[in-house]
């Protein structure tokens, strides 16, 4: 190879193929993906997270909580995501369309927490979590909440409790984590948007339309680019529970 | 010596002279980062058996600190790096001084700007959670106008060669300059300036990743072995003639393969099919690097003990080949069951970027610096202490990451196995990455200080001037022209 033309031209060629194979025909296929209509209800799905939740969303995002978690279900022969509980089915391209960015993660050094909200105690999910994030270490039945995860005591504020009684915000604690005497600890909104984001992590509609697109290829026509199978052999439940 | 051969010697030293300064400013900024980043990661893998460490500092909560340390590793080190080993042997390969390069300065000036502030961003909290591409939003554009005058002056330099052939170093060090900047303004375009919906994100970042360790640093890494073997073995690549056709099988295959990462991913199916198909067509062009380097190492095994850099090469070598077959296995659906989300899918970056591309710069640097700068290695033993610290350091990653990796998938996979335990058994694993990490750390403190010394123009009482024994003859076929 003498000719740097050819040597350019050839360069830009792979870029370009891989660039439009890859990025651009998924784009293609998946980039328009509209919410979908429940035919029964007329409901759109997924629906969009709230206003805290979406700044929830924010802070997973700049703590880097995607170093550690995934949120992303594979299906049933890919590992065992669904025996373990954290999914009822494998995760689907449009569960995403809510999230304003995507962090299905690469690390599975903690749990998956695509379908946390699912699995909280019912009842106490707040209260749960705020515990999980000030205080990971704090014994349940005689282990941590969560072994291995950080503390987030930066996202509370311990302050003197004024008048005599506590905030109704201030968090409730094991006496081995809770805070001295006349102070309280309190949420600050980043981690009660946080909590709202997580109590919002959950992929509660199945949608019949989308069953086929990424699942594993059982018939391999070049890889269900087609449209998935429909005639809607299975009624779409009810969004939420 | 003949006069042809003593004019070449003069053109070499002429070529060496010219880009003395931008080299020596690359590296040195690139030591600076390998120093900071490897700091940071170490204290991100004590976070991970001892979270409560530097827990209370929302700067340095693990999220933030790893992100960071990779970002300060691949971009700060690695890049300068490149930038530094790419315009040499540009030069050299080209046959041609390398003009004007106090723009150079300017590059690097606002390239190490850039990463600073990125890396400040991240811990401030402005990160994007995009892997590698954490950096905030205001850096991109930084980056990307510094990277222009580096490109464009190894482009021109190539362009303006005074060699009648191209060497395969130069296809991948011309390729490499292309493929950067295209990968990363797109990814940036996609991702964070007009982002597209949804998976489509988890697409592009993949795309993106395997682009950057496979067609940048694993081409720079590939450009340093085919130089290296045949100059310092004396003899020319084996089976040459089938370099170019595994060039172009791997750039191709490895642009492609980007869904391998994705598999089980909430992607449309071909995405990963289609990477998996490509990742698979990386065999051929593997089998033809075994030939080519292997092949001209056979029978030359006891050249190796005796070149520094030929010793880092063999490692390079070993870390491509080690790296590309943990590739090929990842993408099988039945292992990567097992070893996705694993810190063993970790190793496979890990090995490319560090055990393959670093390797491959430290052996570079140990021929080139001499000759840049005119001088003497100071001290043999922080030379043989940086050797001794990486080898043991890879073999030693190797070993912890793939036990641990296997462990944690099989556990995981599991699902009687609570997850408290899986993080219990892996903390040991962890405290033995740490010790890892910092025997690494101990080799580049080892070589910062070498550099320093034979970099620094001033102190360079006790530093002889090089006496540099030229190169073994090559019994290259005249088309095969080395600088």
């Amino acid at each position: 190879m003498k000719n740097g033309l050819i040597l350019f031209l050839g360069v830009f060629a792979t870029m370009v193929l891989s660039w439009a194979g890859v990025v651009l025909a998924a784009n293609k296929q998946i980039g328009t993906l509209p919410q979908f209509k429940d035919p029964v209800d007329e409901s759109l799905n997924p629906q969009p997270y709230s206003g805290v939740a979406n700044q929830g969303r924010a802070v997973y995002q700049d703590l880097g909580c995607a170093t550690c978690h995934t949120q992303q279900i594979r299906y049933g022969d890919d590992g065992a995501d669904i025996k373990r509980g954290w999914g009822e089915r494998a995760s689907y391209v449009r569960d995403y369309l809510r999230d304003e960015t995507t962090h299905i993660g690469q690390s599975r050094l903690g749990p998956d927490l695509r379908n946390l909200a699912k699995r909280l105690p019912s009842g106490a999910e707040a209260e749960y979590l705020y515990k999980l994030l000030y205080a990971p270490d704090s014994k349940l039945g005689g282990e941590p909440l969560a072994r291995g995860m950080p503390a987030y005591r930066f996202l509370f504020e311990e302050r003197a409790i004024t008048g005599n009684q506590p905030s109704y915000k201030a968090i409730k604690l094991p006496s081995s984590h809770a805070a001295p005497a006349g102070f309280e600890i309190v949420p600050t909104p980043r981690a009660e948007a946080l909590v709202a984001y997580l109590r919002s992590l959950a992929d509660t509609y199945d949608y019949p339309t989308e069953r086929g697109l990424n699942a594993p290829a059982e018939v391999p026509k070049e890889g269900g680019k087609e449209a998935p199978k429909e005639g809607g052999k299975e009624a779409p439940k009810g969004g939420g529970h | 010596m003949n006069s042809t051969e003593q004019n070449a010697r003069a053109e070499q030293r002429e070529i060496d002279a010219s880009v003395k300064w931008p080299v020596l400013v690359f590296l040195g900024s690139g030591l600076l980062w390998l120093l900071l980043g490897g700091v940071f990661q170490l204290a991100a893998t004590i976070q991970l058996h001892t979270p409560t460490f530097l827990a209370d500092c929302a700067w340095f909560t693990h999220g933030r600190l790893a992100p960071a340390a990779q970002n300060a590793l691949v971009y700060g080190w690695g890049m300068n790096a490149a930038f530094a080993f790419g315009l040499w042997l540009m030069a050299r390969l080209s046959a041609t001084t390398l003009r004007h390069g106090g723009w150079l300065f300017v590059a690097a000036k606002f390239w190490n700007l850039g990463i600073t502030l990125g890396i400040g961003g991240i811990l401030a909290g402005y990160s994007t959670s995009f892997e590698l591409l954490e950096m905030p939003r205001y850096v991109g554009l930084l980056l990307l106008v510094a990277y222009a005058i580096i490109g464009v002056w190894m482009v021109t330099t190539f362009s303006i060669r005074n060699t009648e052939n191209v060497y395969a170093s130069q296809w991948y060090l011309f390729g490499a300059a292309f493929w950067f900047p295209w990968l990363y303004s797109i990814a940036q375009m996609m991702l964070i300036r007009t982002p597209v919906r949804g998976v489509l994100q988890a697409v592009v970042n993949a795309w993106y990743l395997q682009g950057l360790y496979g067609l940048w640093f694993a081409s720079i890494a590939l450009a340093a072995i085919y130089y290296f073997l045949p100059k310092l073995l004396g003899k020319p690549i084996h089976n040459y003639y089938l370099a170019p056709l595994a060039f172009w099988w791997f750039v191709v295959a490895t642009a492609l393969a980007g869904g391998s990462r994705l598999i089980g991913a909430p992607v449309p199916v071909w995405i990963p099919t289609f990477g998996i198909v490509a990742s698979m067509m990386l065999a051929l062009p593997l089998i033809i690097f075994c030939l080519n380097f292997l092949g001209t190492l056979a029978g030359r095994y006891g050249a190796v003990g005796g070149s520094l850099s030929l010793r880092f090469m063999v490692l390079s070598i070993a870390g491509f080949l080690l790296s590309s077959a943990l590739g090929l296995l990842l993408s099988l659906r039945g292992f990567a069951a097992i070893a996705q989300f694993t810190l063993l899918a970790g190793l496979r970056d890990w090995l490319m970027f560090y055990a393959c591309f670093s390797t491959a710069v430290f052996g570079a640097a140990y021929f080139f610096l001499p000759r840049v700068t005119g001088k003497q290695w100071r001290s043999t033993a922080l030379i043989q202490a940086h050797f001794g610290a990486t080898a043991l350091g890879i073999v030693l990653m190797i070993v912890c990451l793939g036990a641990a990796g296997w462990q944690q998938g099989h556990l995981l996979n599991d699902p009687a196995v609570k997850f408290a335990e899986i993080t219990r058994g892996l903390a040991g694993w962890h405290t033995f990455t740490s010790a890892v990490l910092g025997v690494l750390l101990i080799g580049h403190v080892a070589f910062l200080i070498n550099f320093i010394w034979i970099a620094c123009p001033i102190n360079s009482q006790g530093t002889a001037a090089a006496q540099i024994a030229p190169p073994p003859a090559l019994g290259l076929a005249a088309k095969e022209g080395h600088a």
